[in-house]
């Protein structure tokens, strides 16, 4: 039942535009845009690395926090306002089960808009993959982890859509643009740098990109350490504060 | 048998005493109507009885198990309709029966629900796009689908056109044929009078009656009413009529209030011992909808005394 609940589910994120659009279709446009205007040679803005290879591990972290900030809480919170939650509770399904399958759907189209991501890339670009596998799929599950409890946080303490369309909106963007998701870090004034280093997603971004590049995991101990502390302590009120009506 | 045990159910909201020292019970195969003005304690009464919400004291015992501790193994064979849930509006009404399907041990076959619910041209369709009595035929289908013995409504009909509700009853006795035991609350007094077995009217979170629709009716004790006409001064000569509780003459409109149908009886033999002539002789029963009224009226004024 685990398995028809997700599949249901994924169709009907497929449905809908919004996550289609963000998710899938939105960072392939970004790259097409941005690479085209900067190509990806290795300039004196940035350094022995191309543009286009500077976006994706970027452009990954946004796709991520689309899914996890927005896609599912709103779900989530959707569900709970019209009392889907609730009727199935009135189910031999666990609740925990539902909850579980939100998060798989929203794990799988995450891949899906890397996917379509890397392979535009590819198709385009020609980029080249200049890490190595091992470190980069680590850091993406420790960002991948650290985002989706902060989105289970979220979905769980939302009593309505409205509310956790209001509540991803001020966490999403200031992250989308602030991270160095979209823009890049090194063109900011030192200030907004400074805020941006109390985002989440701004050490995400950092780590991917890095590990990305060829960088060794623990040379970001400061953000392997901030995105794990964000997992915990956000499962953790996630477990503690999560209303199912 | 007894399929529902409920006894001394108490709920609180903090001070708010939602639910107070209520008991009943359910045999199988039967209906029970719970019946009662918005915030008596209805929807909470049969949340608490399959362990949606917890009780604040009390017992309940739901097909021999206790719904708090063991509502995973109950919804085996319990389905249910929640009130204003609306089911993933996206989602087509043949993956929701599928996915319903996928919940139970052994499950009926949709196809058959859908025909037999006639919504089989609905397969397709978008739950989002179903009317109102469709989108709660389909409620019905997902309650039945795991094929249950007692099956939770909580105003079904709410909001259907008097068409598409009666359609609904017919559904609801056909259940019942089956074996099914049904528990559900309403608004209609009409749904209940043709419906239920057995009714309860809450009224602030406790029973004010409880019984078949007729003893409900009795409880109220609103008098039957007798009305003739007659060109004849009648008053003195009524007046004589055993346990009446009123008589009034209006031209040639008599009207009696009474507790007993007995009332008929001495009535037509008085009017033939005087030879008196009468016409459009006629006897009215109350009504659920006024048993109901007055039952829940007599309250609220006991509770201003």
């Amino acid at each position: 039942m685990f398995r028809t609940l997700t599949i249901l589910e994924l169709k009907l994120q497929l449905r809908n535009f919004f996550t289609v659009f963000f998710a899938l279709a939105f960072p392939v446009l970004m790259l097409a845009v941005f690479g085209t205007m900067y190509g990806n040679e290795p300039s004196a803005v940035t350094g022995d690395k191309g543009a286009v290879d500077l976006m994706l591990p970027a452009y990954a972290c946004m796709i991520v926090a689309v899914t996890s900030i927005m896609s599912l809480p709103l779900t989530v919170a959707t569900y709970r306002e019209q009392k889907i939650l609730k009727r199935f509770m009135a189910t031999p399904i666990q609740p925990l089960q539902i909850l579980l399958s939100q998060v798989l759907v929203n794990c799988i189209t995450t891949l899906g808009g890397i996917a379509l991501l890397l392979i535009a890339a590819r198709l385009l670009y020609n980029v080249q993959f200049l890490g190595s596998i091992l470190p980069s799929l680590t850091a993406f599950l420790l960002v991948m982890a650290s985002m989706f409890s902060l989105g289970l946080v979220i979905a769980g303490v939302t009593p309505n859509a409205k509310a956790a369309s209001s509540l991803a909106y001020i966490i999403y963007f200031p992250m989308l643009f602030l991270s160095g998701a979209t823009i890049p870090l090194y063109i900011m004034p030192k200030a907004m740098v400074t805020m941006a280093n109390f985002l989440p997603l701004t050490h995400g971004v950092k780590l991917l990109s890095g590990v990305w590049l060829g960088g060794r995991l623990f040379d970001y101990g400061l953000e392997l350490a901030v995105l794990g502390a964000v997992m915990l302590v956000c499962l953790g009120a996630a477990l503690r504060f999560f209303r199912w009506e | 048998m007894d399929v529902i045990e409920v006894a001394g159910l108490s709920k609180y909201y903090g001070s708010l005493r939602a639910v107070e020292n209520v008991s009943f019970h359910v045999t199988e195969g039967s209906i029970l109507g719970i019946l009662g003005p918005n915030g008596a304690g209805k929807t909470t009464t049969l949340e608490c009885m399959i362990g949606l919400k917890k009780r604040t004291a009390g017992t309940i015992k739901v097909l021999g198990i206790d719904p708090e501790t063991n509502r995973h193994k109950l919804f085996n064979d319990v389905g249910v309709q929640l009130q204003e849930t609306v089911y993933q509006g996206g989602a087509k009404v043949f993956e929701l029966c599928q996915l319903f399907s996928a919940m139970y041990a052994k499950p009926l076959d949709y196809q058959i629900l859908l025909e037999r619910f006639d919504l089989a041209s609905k397969r397709k369709s978008a739950v989002a796009s179903l009317s109102g009595g469709q989108r709660q035929k389909l409620a019905i289908i997902l309650a039945l689908i795991g094929d249950p013995r007692l099956i939770v409504l909580d105003e079904l009909t709410t909001g259907l056109d008097p068409g598409a509700r009666r359609e609904i009853w017919t559904y609801i006795k056909e259940l019942r044929r089956e074996g099914r035991t049904i528990v559900m609350t309403t608004h209609y007094m009409e749904e209940a009078s043709v419906l239920c077995d057995t009714i309860c009217v809450f009224d602030k979170g406790q029973i004010a009656a409880y019984g078949t629709v007729d003893e409900v009716i009795a409880q109220a004790g609103i008098d039957l009413v007798i009305t003739f006409e007659s060109k004849n001064e009648l008053l003195p000569l009524l007046t004589k009529l055993p346990s009446i509780s009123h008589v009034q003459q209006d031209g040639r409109v008599v009207r009696i209030q009474t507790r007993t149908e007995q009332t008929l009886t001495d009535l037509i033999l008085l009017l033939r011992e005087a030879e008196i002539s009468y016409e459009k002789m006629r006897i009215t029963h109350p009504e659920l909808e006024e048993a109901f009224l007055k039952l829940v009226d007599d309250r609220e004024k006991g509770a201003v005394s």
